[in-house]
C-alpha cells in the first residue's frame, strides 16, 4: 500500500480496473508434480502471478544443531526472480520482505504438517515468484500447499491463502498489484478450510470492524473455489 | 474410476482408522494424497515416504565404517540403517559402497533401523521407485513381481525402502514393467495388463 499524489481511480463504473467485481477472484490455474527432482511441486498461475513451489524432504536436518529430536523442522525460502516484477514492487533476492514472507509461510505450514512423524528431519519449501502482480505471498502459500501434498507429507488440511482489501468504502477480494499499491487496506489471510482456522492474518492499512468481517467472509467464500482448484490439480496427476 | 483423496478431504463414515485418517469433530478426513479403497473402506497413499517397520526387507549402501564392526547403511533421505557385528552375527566383511540386502530388526527414534541378516548383493542393476508403490509392485501374494521375474527371467530383490535390485535375464523389459506398475499403481486390472505387455514383448523379441 502506498499513498501517491498520482493515485489512480481504482474503481470505474462499479468495477475494478481489471473488470472484476468486488468479490471476484482472478483466474486461477494450478498444476501439480511439475518438477522431476523435487519430492513435490506445483506451478500456479493466478491472474498475472506465476509461482513455482517445490518441496524436498523430510530429510536429515542440516546443519545438525538445527535438528529437533522430537519433530521435523520446516524451512521456507520465498524468493522473487530478478525478472518477476515491476521496479516498484519489491526487490529480488534475499531482503527484508522475502525474509518476512518466508517466516510467515513457514509458520502457516508448521500448523498443519504432522511434524512429530519425522523427528530430527527438515522439510524444505521453496517458493519462486516468476512473475508478480500482487498477492504473491498468498499465491506462494496456495502453491506450496499443493506441493506439500504432492510430496506425500501428512497434513491436517490443504491450506489456501488469498487477500482482501479496501478501496475507499468498498471491501474487495484478491487485490492485484496496482490495488495493493494504492488501496486503503490489504489483508492477506491463510485458512485451513476444514476447521476454518486462520493461520495467517496480516494487515496493511485500516479496516473498520464491519469491513474486516466482510473481508473475512469474502476470503472464506473464495476458499471454496481455491480449494477446489488445489484438489483438482492433485487429482489430475493420476488422470493423465 | 478410483476416488482420489487429498489432505483435509472428508471421507465416508465407515472409513477404517489407519495412519492416513484423521478424525475432526467425529468425522474422518484424509491426511494424505491417495485414493479411497471402497472394498476395504480405507485410504491408500499414492505419495509419501517409507517408514521402517520391523521385518521390512531393505536394500542400502554401506557407508565408510566409523568403528570396527559397525556399519552405517544409507536407506533413504530420512532413515539410517545400522549393522552391528556381534548383535546378531559375529562379524561381517563389508566395504564402503557395498550394496546390501537386510531385514529391519528394530526401529529406534523412527529414523534409525537396526538391521539383521545382511547380505552383500552381487553386481546387478538398481533402481529407485516410490516406496508407497512397493506393495503394488510386489502384488497380492507376490503375483505381480512373480510374473515379472518369471516372464523376463530376471532375478529381482525388492527393498521396502524403494530400492530394487535386478540381475540377469531380460533386465530391460523387467525395468519397463516395474516402471509401468509404479506409474499406474492406482489403476485396476494392472496385473493382467503387465502380463499381456510382457508376453507381447517377449514374443516380439524371440
Amino acid at each position: 500500500m502506498a499513498s501517491s499524489l498520482n493515485k489512480p481511480e481504482l474503481i470505474v463504473n462499479g468495477k475494478r480496473l481489471d473488470g472484476r467485481d468486488f468479490g471476484e477472484l482472478r483466474p486461477l490455474k494450478i498444476e501439480a508434480n511439475v518438477l522431476k527432482n523435487a519430492q513435490g511441486s506445483a506451478y500456479l498461475e493466478w491472474g498475472n502471478n506465476r509461482v513455482l513451489a517445490a518441496v524436498y524432504g523430510p530429510r536429515e536436518a542440516t546443519p545438525r544443531h538445527t535438528a529437533d529430536s522430537t519433530k521435523a523442522i520446516v524451512k521456507c525460502r520465498y524468493s522473487m526472480a530478478p525478472f518477476s516484477g515491476l521496479a516498484d514492487h519489491g526487490r529480488t533476492g534475499p531482503n527484508r520482505r522475502a525474509t518476512e514472507i518466508s517466516k510467515v509461510t513457514k509458520e502457516v505450514f508448521e500448523n498443519v504438517i504432522f511434524l512429530n512423524e519425522f523427528p530430527g528431519s527438515e522439510i524444505d519449501i521453496f517458493i519462486e515468484i516468476l512473475q508478480s502482480d500482487g498477492g504473491t505471498r498468498a499465491a506462494g502459500i496456495t502453491a506450496a500447499a499443493v506441493a506439500l501434498a504432492n510430496a506425500g507429507i501428512k497434513m491436517k488440511d490443504l491450506v489456501y491463502a488469498v487477500s482482501a482489501g479496501r478501496i475507499g468504502e468498498h471491501v474487495v477480494l484478491d487485490v492485484n498489484m496496482i490495488e495493493d499499491n494504492y488501496s486503503d487496506a490489504d489483508m492477506p489471510m491463510a485458512i485451513s478450510p476444514k476447521s476454518g482456522e486462520i493461520l495467517l492474518l496480516q494487515m496493511d492499512g485500516g479496516l473498520t470492524k464491519e469491513q474486516l468481517r466482510k473481508g473475512m467472509e469474502m476470503v472464506i467464500e473464495a476458499g471454496k473455489t481455491i480449494s477446489k482448484a488445489q484438489r483438482d490439480a492433485l487429482k489430475d496427476i493420476y488422470k493423465k | 474410476m478410483r476416488q482420489f483423496v487429498t489432505p483435509g478431504e472428508e471421507l465416508p463414515k465407515e472409513t477404517r482408522r489407519n495412519e492416513f485418517v484423521t478424525f475432526y469433530s467425529g468425522k474422518p478426513y484424509s491426511n494424505i494424497l491417495g485414493f479411497y479403497n471402497e472394498a476395504k473402506n480405507e485410504v491408500v497413499p499414492l505419495e509419501g515416504m517409507w517408514k521402517p517397520q520391523v521385518g521390512d526387507s531393505v536394500i542400502g549402501v554401506i557407508e565408510k565404517p566409523s568403528k570396527p564392526g559397525i556399519y552405517n547403511v544409507v536407506l533413504s533421505d530420512f532413515v539410517q540403517g545400522l549393522i552391528i557385528a556381534g548383535k546378531y552375527e559375529d562379524s561381517y566383511d563389508f566395504k564402503a559402497n557395498d550394496l546390501v540386502e537386510a531385514v529391519v530388526a528394530s526401529v529406534e527414534r523412527k529414523r534409525l533401523a537396526i538391521l539383521e541378516r545382511p547380505r552383500k548383493l552381487a553386481i546387478g542393476h538398481t533402481i529407485y521407485v516410490k516406496p508407497v508403490r512397493i506393495p503394488r509392485i510386489i502384488g497380492k501374494g507376490e503375483t505381480m513381481i512373480g510374473q515379472i521375474s518369471r516372464l523376463t527371467g530376471t532375478r529381482i530383490i525388492i527393498g521396502r525402502n524403494g530400492i530394487i535390485w535386478l540381475s540377469g535375464g531380460n533386465m530391460e523389459l523387467a525395468l519397463k514393467a516395474i516402471k509401468k506398475v509404479e506409474n499406474e499403481a492406482h489403476t485396476s486390472g494392472l496385473t493382467e495388463r503387465i502380463k499381456q505387455m510382457l508376453e507381447a514383448e517377449s514374443a516380439a523379441r524371440s
